[in-house]
């Protein structure tokens, strides 16, 4: 596995046998490594000011998220592309904002209909 | 001219790594810090503290506040700052610092460590010589029974037995997870004995890491270095078929060396 640069993951040996350790720092998750640098470690305080409440909202948010941006789109997680609070750093997230509230129109106005669907299917059952 | 530029533009700021003992510019010169800048080493009453230079564009409060929302921005910090943790690790005994730790200067980088002195000498002598093992155990829950196994009956009755069943597969989930718990409570106890300190961390999110099953453990060991500590789950976990536990390490020390004031 290591000619393709991918991390040297071990493999599942079934119910109640560990995977083997490797003994090189293997590289780790994304979760794993997120848990300790964001949530473990000293904290001291820099120059910099940094609002650990952030940081663990974020945390959070990860927690609820996906391993990686490209595999959070794969699974059509990709809120943040959307949310204006968080895009603003995004590449060329101004570009397709035109797009998107075009496209977030175009959902508020289907979701509108359904919601007159289901009222009016609840009110022929009675 | 009598404008002033924002605060952070062009400017430099020194990001902190890890602080350590016995670790010098060499030991670190085949590894890079953020954005391939060199490492540094800042020595102070004999404690070492990694850094390097970064552009507070990026790194200071404003840079951060946007950054730090940037999943492919944290994910690159992340691994970069581990990376060079573990490289620090390798060479003595290291406490790393939390993800973005930015001073404006050496003078202050100096003075954060004068502050922790006391603290920190006590947090390197209890991860000398030692390591960070991360056990998760992870349940595969029962099953709903196949359903209405004696082919699927109608007529009178069939609503009733249909609850029923729904009933019993909801009591035996439950079960199974209690039990579950229960076993993933005992196996951390049980390497607890072969472990110099041990701590729960947070189960994860299957949506993060994509496991089978249920995480039901995720706990991290502080282990001698010599220690054939994943032969010794190993061993332990077989005493508890129904889990599948995976141990992943060393882990530089991360959730052990910790300042007791904190």
């Amino acid at each position: 596995m290591s000619e393709t640069g991918r991390p040297a993951t071990t493999v599942p040996r079934g119910f109640g046998q560990p995977m083997a350790t490797s003994a090189v720092p293997q590289p780790a998750s994304l979760a794993d490594v997120l848990d300790r640098v964001l949530d473990k470690g000293i904290v001291i305080a820099g120059d910099v000011k940094v609002n650990l409440l952030d940081i663990e909202l974020l945390t959070i948010k990860i927690r609820l998220l996906v391993a990686s941006v490209d595999k959070a789109q794969e699974m059509g997680i990709d809120w943040w592309r959307h949310d204006p609070m968080l895009s603003s750093g995004q590449d060329g997230s101004r570009s397709v904002e035109g797009r998107d509230s075009e496209a977030r129109r175009s959902l508020e106005q289907e979701n509108q209909k359904l919601r007159a669907r289901i009222e009016a299917l609840e009110a022929e059952r009675g | 001219m009598a404008e002033r530029p924002d605060r952070d533009t062009g400017r430099i700021g020194l990001y902190l790594y890890a602080i350590g003992r016995g670790i010098d510019d060499d030991a670190l010169a085949h590894t890079s810090g953020l954005r391939e800048a060199p490492l540094r080493v800042l020595e102070h009453r004999g404690l070492a503290a990694v850094v390097s230079d970064v552009d507070l564009d990026e790194f200071g409060e404003d840079g951060l506040r946007r950054n730090l929302e940037d999943l492919h921005w944290l994910e690159d910090v992340a691994r970069t700052h581990d990376a060079v943790v573990r490289a620090a690790t390798g060479v003595g005994p290291t406490a790393p610092l939390r993800l973005a730790t930015v001073c404006f200067d050496e003078d202050q980088v100096r003075s954060r460590v004068e502050q922790w002195h006391g603290p920190l000498v006590r947090a390197l002598d209890r991860v000398d010589g030692r390591a960070e093992f991360s056990v998760k155990a992870y349940a595969s829950l029962a099953e709903p029974a196949a359903a209405g196994s004696p082919a699927a009956r109608s007529g009178p009755g069939a609503g009733a037995a249909y609850l029923q069943r729904r009933k019993e597969e909801t009591r035996r989930r439950e079960q199974s997870g209690q039990d579950a718990a229960h076993d993933a409570e005992e196996l951390y106890s049980a390497l607890s004995e072969h472990a110099v300190a041990r701590r729960r961390l947070q189960p994860q999110d299957p949506r993060l890491t994509k496991h089978e099953g249920t995480m039901v453990l995720n706990a991290a060991y502080l282990i001698g270095a010599d220690e054939p500590f994943a032969d010794t789950v190993a061993a332990e976990a077989s005493r508890w078929p129904e889990l599948r536990v995976e141990v992943i390490g060393p882990w530089p020390p991360y959730s052990f060396a910790t300042l007791e004031e904190q």
